[in-house]
């Protein structure tokens, strides 16, 4: 599967609804966010923590409370293995000091969640990718 | 058969610093130059557990780690719930040298990570001529982007928040079991203490004007960790080489919290800086009596 295409993200989200720890570090996880791999955006429906769907199919129209979208190379290098120095981490890649990611809309929503997310988004590199 | 037990003791000592008395925990093993160890931001002295209960550290080295006011088990002083808590390089610095004289330490070596490697700046500053040294985990001359408020916010849980804002600081070498226990320290802080903490490690702590201020009279060893985002290799580097005396040791492999995250790696790149320290120690005739005498 090659990165971060259709079938790649319904792997991932296969991968985080059958992780054990999803079911119990965040039932309150509740929210549509957006996640964009360069010019590649998709939405993210958390219900009670766990990923009900995933679609590319967005418009204007397409609510969504906080974003995490970079370069597409900046995903890469996160969700390697062993990711690289600097790209180990969301935070790490959206840090003023990086500039690799960008966090935007209602972050409240994502700091409040930041756990369950920064496990789930680690759960990436569990996927096969071509 | 015998319950096994680390070789840490913990004391409650008092600690007068501008005329207010702190009840101060800290903990200490072995015997030797004292070394003061100092934990990072938002969290307690337990993130030295390892360093504290190493044979080949302890034998040579007081070994002791303190919880700053409002962190671990030293509490916060009278008054603390009107007020904002914002850690300032004054009152850190001042009081890592009230706590030092209050033990009645002679010429410690000081050893910080993150917040408490920035700190050694400071000491080096103002307080050279009571230090033996300075080992500067993380740090460098300005580490900004910290200060955020969704570290104490009635929203998040705080907890979960700090702990897990830290988390990708560690190298994903480090083993799991040691990350976790760390993010657990950081999930146990009071309310708006990592946050004001963070005032000193991101908006008081601006040294890029005083670095050439420094005489060089004390060693500064500074050692940061490839993983560090917050500190990075480069900005250890830059800073380091506008201060006299001082060495840069970058380390493979780690992150932002050596001293807990991978005691192992640690080790491998603290004990040539430990032993030159000893070897300094022993070079004259004095220190030798000091080093053999401890406290």
């Amino acid at each position: 599967m090659t990165a971060f295409d259709p079938r790649w993200m319904n792997a991932w989200q296969d991968t985080v609804n059958e992780d054990p720890a999803m079911k119990v570090i965040d039932r309150y996880f509740t929210t549509d966010f957006l996640i964009g791999f360069g010019d590649k955006e998709y939405l993210v429906s958390m219900r009670e923590g766990s990923i009900q769907r995933i679609t590319d199919e967005l418009s204007i129209e397409t609510p969504w409370t906080f974003g995490l979208r970079g370069p597409r190379e900046s995903w890469e290098k996160f969700i390697q293995r062993v990711p690289p120095p600097m790209y180990n981490d969301i935070w790490a890649m959206a840090h003023p000091l990086h500039g690799r990611l960008r966090m935007d809309g209602d972050v409240k929503v994502m700091w409040q969640h930041l756990r369950a997310l920064t496990w789930m988004l680690d759960r990436m590199r569990e996927v096969q990718t071509a | 058969m015998a319950v096994r037990h680390d070789p840490i003791v913990g004391k409650y000592a008092y600690v007068t610093h501008a005329g207010r008395e702190y009840r101060v925990f800290y903990e200490e093993a072995g015997e030797g130059i004292p070394l003061v160890c100092l934990h990072t931001a938002g969290t307690d002295s337990r993130e030295w557990r390892h360093q504290l209960s190493d044979p080949e550290i302890n034998s040579n080295f007081r070994v002791i780690a303190f919880d700053l006011p409002r962190h671990g088990k030293s509490i916060p002083p009278p008054g603390f719930e009107g007020e904002e808590y914002r850690l300032t390089a004054k009152f850190y610095s001042e009081f890592v040298m009230a706590f030092c004289d209050a033990l009645e330490l002679e010429r410690p070596v000081v050893m910080g990570s993150s917040m408490g490697g920035n700190i050694c700046l400071h000491l080096a500053l103002n307080f050279e001529e009571r230090l033996r040294a300075l080992i500067a985990i993380e740090a460098c001359d300005y580490s900004p982007g910290w200060f955020i408020s969704w570290l104490h916010h009635p929203e998040v849980h705080g907890g979960e928040a700090c702990a897990t804002s830290v988390f990708g600081l560690m190298a994903p070498q480090s083993p799991p079991d040691y990350r976790w226990e760390t993010w657990w320290y950081y999930s146990q802080g009071g309310p708006g203490v990592f946050k004001g903490d963070l005032y000193f490690y991101s908006v008081d702590h601006d040294f890029r004007e005083l670095n050439e201020r420094i005489s060089g009279a004390v060693p500064i060893y500074f050692m940061t960790g490839v993983y560090d985002f917050a500190c990075t290799p480069e900005m250890t580097n830059q800073t380091a080489g506008k201060i006299k005396g001082s060495e840069a040791i970058i380390m493979e492999g780690i992150g932002h919290f050596p001293m807990s995250e991978n005691p192992v790696t640690f080790k491998k790149y603290l004990m040539p800086v430990l032993d030159k320290i000893r070897g300094a120690a022993v070079g004259t005739g004095k220190e030798a009596a000091g080093a053999a005498t401890g406290r």
